[in-house]
């Protein structure tokens, strides 16, 4: 079918061509640029420790470790076994102090509590600390982000 | 040919080529308002010298600063110790940030109650908010940068908090950070976005602020506006200059006095997985809004309370950055309503401050 009347005028529709042509050579430009604006970030699959280092811990103590840049606490249960925490606030992501005497957990930051299952019980928290699988290999302490599956 | 008029004809030659001939016959011209409110008029004029002065001590620091994980602490402390007279240039850094933050809340507050955003001034306002944003992200990136336990963990909390906002929020977050976690990469962002970025967005949009006051020129009290009477007037040029640079001067003097017996101290390094200090607090000017997320609970109905918090903020944030399309009345009426909002503003950051540092 014809139309009897152009729907657009030429120059409409050679602007349009225009913006749309310079738009996307922005866009072109500018996925770059924002793309590289993010370094790349992985969370170890696993920490290894030497289980000597943390045989010594007297129930409802705790120990630190390195997981990557953030504060990790070993801690050895009542019953005897082990537990490890992502030692960082859920509130606003302060890093926290483990007390042994209450056996609880606190952020200085907010004054924020946790129980010392890591359940947040107190203050401005809004979830429990992030917890990580502990395996015994041996000598070694395997750490690792995730329950396998 | 003798110097004067070697002079003369330099300036003719440097007219005929840039035609700054129409500035300055402008500026002879220009007159401000004299009225018992001129005095907040010279808050402006302060707060460009605490900004000039921000920029010459922030360069000389550049010169030794180094934003790293490993030397970030320990290039503040050669600063301090070994560098000659470079305690007093971060001192004076210091204490000049904040008289800068000090005299932008006066500027914005005296504006708010004088009503002078309104028609046609509303760009001005709206500049100006931009700039207290500036002015905050200097204070904030800046805070960070000696890489001590506080500032580490001012920062963990301050870049946190975007991410309550809902949809962008994580993305903010990272942007800032430069990834998941406040790390070494954080430092040296933080680093651009104070030396760079910022000065950069500041400069553009002094320039209109600047313009559109020179534009517009200065409000005239409400008073004035209703009985229409004749206001005396004053010539910017040498009268209104001298007088402001009786003020920069005690500024100046305050300034150097605070900064030579009060430099600010310098903490142990940072240390990515130590436990927060004990009762941090961000600088004065943030304690307010620190305040405010502390006293909204983990949860309001289906929200997070921070979240809340954060949408709170935000929308404040927004009325503030358009109060002069909320407040359209004619320049003449009063506005009680809306001065009394700006009281109860004032004290409600005062209250929050306060309690905050009692906390």
């Amino acid at each position: 079918m014809k139309l009897k009347t152009s729907l657009f005028s030429r120059r409409q529709f050679l602007n349009g061509l225009l913006a749309g042509g310079l738009g996307s050579l922005a866009a072109a430009l500018l996925y770059p640029l924002l793309k590289s604006v993010l370094p790349p970030y992985r969370e170890p699959d696993e920490v290894r420790l030497p289980l000597a280092d943390y045989v010594s811990l007297a129930p409802g103590e705790a120990k630190g470790f390195a997981w990557d840049i953030k504060p990790g606490f070993l801690k050895k249960k009542a019953d005897g076994r082990l537990a490890a925490f992502v030692g960082v606030c859920t509130h606003l992501d302060c890093n926290v102090a483990y007390l042994p005497k209450q056996r609880k957990f606190f952020c200085a930051c907010h004054e924020g509590w946790y129980d010392e299952e890591g359940r947040n019980i107190g203050g401005p928290p809004p979830a429990p600390l992030r917890r990580l699988t502990v395996v015994l290999e041996g000598e070694t302490i395997i750490i690792k982000k995730e329950a396998p599956a | 040919m003798n110097t004067s008029r070697m002079g003369t004809a330099f300036r003719a030659w440097l007219d005929e080529r840039l035609g700054w001939g129409t500035v300055l016959t402008f500026l002879r011209g220009k007159k401000v308002p004299q009225t018992r409110h001129t005095l907040w008029t010279y808050t402006g004029s302060a707060i460009l010298m605490f900004f000039i002065i921000q920029v010459v001590t922030g360069i000389i620091l550049a010169f030794y600063y180094r934003p790293t994980l490993k030397e970030a602490n320990s290039s503040v402390a050669r600063i301090m110790t070994e560098v000659p007279l470079g305690w007093a240039v971060r001192s004076v850094h210091f204490w000049s940030a904040t008289f800068m933050i000090s005299f932008v809340f006066i500027h914005l507050v005296s504006i708010w109650i004088l009503k002078s955003y309104r028609r046609p001034r509303e760009m001005t306002w709206m500049s100006g908010v931009l700039l207290l944003v500036c002015t905050m992200g200097f204070g904030f990136t800046g805070y960070l940068l000696p890489w001590d336990d506080l500032s580490l963990a001012a920062t963990k909390v301050g870049t946190d908090i975007p991410r309550a906002i809902p949809v962008i929020g994580n993305f903010f977050t990272k942007l800032l950070r430069g990834g998941e976690d406040v790390s070494g990469d954080t430092l040296t962002r933080f680093f651009g976005i104070h030396i760079c970025i910022l000065p950069l967005a500041l400069l553009a949009v002094l320039a209109v602020h600047v313009f559109l006051i020179q534009k517009l020129g200065m409000s005239l009290p409400l008073e004035a506006e209703v009985k229409k009477k004749q206001v005396r007037e004053l010539p910017f040029w040498p009268n209104f200059i001298f007088r402001e640079m009786i003020l920069w001067l005690v500024l100046l003097g305050v300034l150097l006095s605070l900064a030579v017996f009060l430099p600010p101290g310098l903490g142990q390094a940072a240390d990515l997985r130590a436990p927060a200090p004990e009762g941090i607090k961000p600088e004065w000017y943030f304690l307010f809004l620190f305040q405010t997320l502390k006293i909204f609970p983990a949860h309001v109905l289906f929200l997070s309370g921070e979240t809340l918090a954060v949408l709170f903020i935000l929308a404040g944030g927004l009325i503030f950055f358009f109060f002069p399309f909320l407040d359209t009345k004619p320049a003449s009426r009063k506005g009680k309503i809306l001065t009394g909002v700006a009281w109860l503003f004032i004290f409600y950051a005062l209250a929050l401050t306060i309690w905050s540092l009692l906390d």
